[in-house]
């Protein structure tokens, strides 16, 4: 078991990745709560498994065509575009004549197998996908911060400019249909900060705690019943505290970094529960 | 009197598939329109097509001049799990004048306060919407559709799952905003009491029998009009100048039993 004075010795190694860590915990606590309010909670699962699929897809091709230096900024580019790619049409573009959780659930599976078929295929960056995938509590560089920050700023600056619009647009879009309003555009803003977030935000936590994090934050916020826009300010808060308070007690406790997370983050939710559960 | 909205030949559904076709249909200023039919009969479809919520899938929506619309979905379309209160669900009546980048102002609020007394709502503006009354929710999404300062008033089956006394009082409330003719108002309803008391034309529509008929009240409240709609005898009746439409059997139709 580390120290809290080794690692606060240590903040060389922890600082970026641990910015990174709070950057994305409050991104995905804030969108968390459109996802969950939507009941869109296996989009994001589905979303996850897409930018996952991306990052193979460009592995696979750098091994191929022998690049052997590291493209993170490349490879998050590409999950990206796979995972806005997924968003538009899962959420906004959704073809109505199959149910949606039809949809998600192809778009899951096929994801899953196309990762592992890819994965199979991988000689080198194996080890490499790992980290992608399940979160690297060291490796994110300064210019993965800078990009996992200028997301969250675009995604911030959507939600602030068109709060109004994409929130009518989700709560109730037969009525803002009929009163005119574009609905889809509306869905297609609020689906492409989501697609744009997670792969972002996977650099830093991995991608499964993504799927996490969209989902336990703005559920135990939503349990305390406090409103609809503190919510959003309370999921993003409790993104970070779970972010923070995980990635130190897993480097004291020499614990996975994003299963610490993901369990701070459900024991947030927890009092929320809990008072549900006794008031009935 | 020129039209607000008109279908003109249109051929209303989903996914270019229609399921009613050469659907004429004019709404003026100050009328009272409703729709019945069957369930699953295309009621729904008619009113979004008619909003241009819906695209057609042939013929033309008519709008000679903008108008404001103020719509009230069915309720249980609306999820109660959002943490709004009755005042900001009927602040989303305003979305569409306010724009993008702007939030809204005073005189927003002010609207939507109107809206709400309107209503008999302004007590409950702060109320959790997920934990109201059927009754007061409908109240609220009708104060959302007010809050649009409408021309023309949409409402998809109002009264669905009210009690007798919350029903009454929001076809009441409908009158009074009618106000004899200061507000277009199109209700798609299975009540055809409501229907036969509130409304000055009357629209049948049924897609299985590729129906679609509109007309004045008095001639279209008919019972072998109605009971070729539902398949089954319809009784008409009045008492003390209030209207009862019922289902009955053939023999006590024509004997005019009590239901």
């Amino acid at each position: 078991m580390s120290s809290l004075r080794d690692f606060l010795a240590a903040r060389e190694i922890w600082e970026v990745p641990l910015a990174a860590s709070v950057v994305a915990g409050a991104l995905l606590g804030f969108l968390g709560v459109y996802v969950v309010l939507r009941r869109t909670v296996f989009v994001s699962a589905a979303l996850t498994q897409l930018s996952t699929l991306g990052l193979v897809l460009t592995l696979l091709v750098e091994e191929r065509v022998h690049i052997e230096t590291e493209h993170a900024l490349e490879q998050l580019g590409v999950a990206m575009a796979f995972s806005v790619a997924g968003a538009l049409v899962l959420g906004a573009f959704r073809a109505r004549r199959l149910p949606a959780e039809a949809s998600v659930g192809a778009a899951w599976v096929a994801g899953s197998a196309l990762v592992v078929l890819g994965t199979s295929r991988l000689v080198h960056a194996a080890h490499d996908l790992g980290g992608m995938v399940f979160g690297n509590a060291v490796a994110v560089s300064a210019a993965e911060l800078g990009m996992i920050a200028l997301v969250a700023l675009v995604c911030t600056t959507v939600h602030a400019v068109f709060a109004k619009e994409i929130a009518f647009a989700s709560f109730d879009p037969e009525t803002a249909r009929a009163l005119g309003m574009p609905v889809r555009l509306w869905d297609a803003a609020l689906f492409l900060t989501i697609g744009l977030a997670i792969p972002a935000a996977a650099r830093a936590l991995g991608a499964l705690p993504v799927f996490a994090f969209l989902t336990l934050p703005a559920a135990a916020a939503l349990l305390l019943r406090v409103g609809f826009r503190p919510a959003f300010a309370l999921a993003g808060a409790f993104g970070v505290l779970a972010a923070a308070s995980g990635y130190v007690l897993s480097w004291l406790l020499e614990l996975p970094t994003g299963a610490t997370m993901v369990v701070i983050a459900a024991l947030l939710a927890a009092p929320g529960a809990l008072s549900r559960a006794v008031r009935g | 009197m020129s039209a607000l909205v008109a279908l003109d030949r249109a051929a209303v559904g989903y996914g270019g598939r229609p399921i009613l076709e050469a659907v004429d249909l004019v709404v003026v200023p100050g009328d009272f329109l409703a729709v019945v039919g069957p369930n699953g009969g295309g009621k729904t479809t008619v009113l979004l097509s008619l909003l241009g919520a819906l695209p057609l899938v042939g013929g033309r929506l008519v709008r000679p001049r903008p108008v404001r619309v103020g719509y009230v979905p069915q309720r249980d379309h609306v999820d109660a799990i959002w943490p709004f209160s009755a005042g900001e669900v009927a602040l989303m009546g305003r979305v569409p004048f306010i724009g993008p980048w702007r939030r809204p102002g005073a005189a927003d609020r002010e609207k939507v306060m109107e809206a709400m007394a309107r209503v008999g709502m302004e007590e409950l503006a702060g109320k959790a919407f997920g934990e109201m009354s059927g009754g007061e929710r409908q109240r609220t999404l009708i104060a959302r559709a007010l809050a649009a300062e409408p021309e023309l008033l949409a409402l998809d089956e109002p009264t669905n799952g009210m009690d007798p006394a919350a029903e009454l009082a929001t076809m009441d409330l409908l009158r009074e905003l009618h106000g004899g003719g200061r507000l277009a108002i199109v209700m798609v309803s299975h009540r055809l009491e409501n229907v036969a008391n509130y409304a000055r034309t009357l629209a049948f529509v049924d897609k299985d029998k590729a129906l679609f008929r509109v007309g004045p009240l008095d001639a279209m409240l008919k019972p072998e009009a109605l009971g070729a709609l539902y398949g089954r005898a319809v009784a008409v009746r009045e008492e003390n100048g209030r209207r009862f439409v019922y289902p009955t059997s053939a023999a006590q139709a024509n004997g005019g039993g009590r239901p």
